[in-house]
């Protein structure tokens, strides 16, 4: 991929997206626009993980992504990219249907190649 | 129940939906046969610790939804450790789900659920909570200081899943016998098994072996 921070800052810009993180799947945080304190780079690795555990056990192929919804309708959402993880906040008011097909868009285009990211 | 749960299939693109306990496993399912019980209660566990570890990020968690290629999973905490999920094509009607997971939701929180959970509860497991004796399952103030103090360390080893785990490891334990200090190392045990990690393991021997010390002494 680009470096990692040109891809979250075109995740960014995308209209509906408030904020969003890239972490390693050991968890480490590669690039970030939310606030340190919003979301625990954690539960992006532990919800991955807990995610392929559910794929395994049922049988299905790929996740392509997991919503947490909130009352505050700010539904934060995780896609799986090869060995890293987004994670992304919505705003509270958009088009949810857009702004999903066009973050799998720009996640759809993006290999990692195994290569090493550069922050 | 099983008829409220029936009706959430009448939605276009729902498969079926099952309630889930973290003690009393699958209770009831109305999903094809060949989502197997025991692979459904393996989802459920895991689901229940997606939305324990989603709770501590977002304290208004209300639904967890998972994207795969050929289904979405939708789950939504009915109360503590007990949770509905429904499996639907990748077309289903989300708002409608959710609406009916809302209806569904507060006929549970009043109560309406009651009855037919013990009727729909498997026999073995109706007849195992039957015959454990409540104050076995009693745990002594002295036990249970050291027990916090336990859980509290296997947060070093196990970071933010390690409440649940604790908590989940220890409910087994309680139920498999007495729960006093001649069996904590069958705790430990079970313990150990969920690190799954010799380094971690040995880390968290060490740092527990001076409460359970200090406990021997009184």
């Amino acid at each position: 991929m680009a470096t990692a921070k040109d891809f979250v800052e075109r995740i960014n810009r995308i209209a509906g997206v408030a904020g969003c993180l890239l972490v390693r799947n050991d968890g480490q945080v590669i690039s970030q626009t939310v606030d340190d304190n919003e979301v625990d780079s954690a539960l992006l690795q532990i919800s991955s993980g807990l995610a392929r555990d559910i794929m395994t056990n049922v049988g299905f192929s790929h996740c392509h992504y997991i919503s947490f919804n909130r009352v505050n309708n700010q539904t934060f959402y995780i896609f799986p990219i090869e060995k890293y993880l987004l994670g992304i906040t919505q705003q509270a008011d958009c088009s949810v249907a857009d702004m999903l097909d066009q973050v799998s868009r720009l996640v759809g285009k993006v290999s990692t190649n195994g290569a090493k990211t550069v922050a | 129940m099983l008829h409220l749960i029936d009706e959430l299939k009448v939605i276009p693109g729902v498969m079926g939906a099952c309630i889930i306990n973290s003690q009393a496993g699958l209770k009831v399912t109305n999903l094809p046969a060949v989502f197997r019980p025991e692979r459904l209660t393996l989802v459920g566990k895991h689901l229940l610790k997606l939305y324990s570890v989603g709770r501590m990020n977002f304290d208004d968690l209300t639904d967890i939804t998972l994207n795969y290629d050929e289904s979405v999973v939708v789950a939504r905490e009915l109360e503590k450790n007990t949770l509905i999920f429904a499996i639907c094509d990748p077309t289903f009607n989300q708002n409608l789900l959710t609406m009916s997971f809302n209806l569904l939701h507060e006929e549970f929180k009043l109560g309406n659920f009651t009855e037919t959970v013990a009727e729909t509860a498997a026999p073995a497991e109706a007849e195992s909570a039957i015959s454990l004796p409540p104050i076995e399952r009693e745990i002594s103030g002295s036990l249970q200081n050291l027990l916090a103090e336990m859980k509290a360390l296997l947060g070093e080893i196990l970071g933010p899943m390690a409440g649940f785990v604790f908590d989940e490891v220890k409910d087994d334990w309680v139920e498999q016998g007495a729960p006093d200090f001649s069996r904590i190392e069958e705790l430990i045990e079970q313990l150990n098994q969920e690190i799954d990690d010799q380094d971690k393991i040995g880390k968290y021997r060490q740092l527990i072996s001076s409460a359970i010390e200090s406990f021997q002494k009184g």
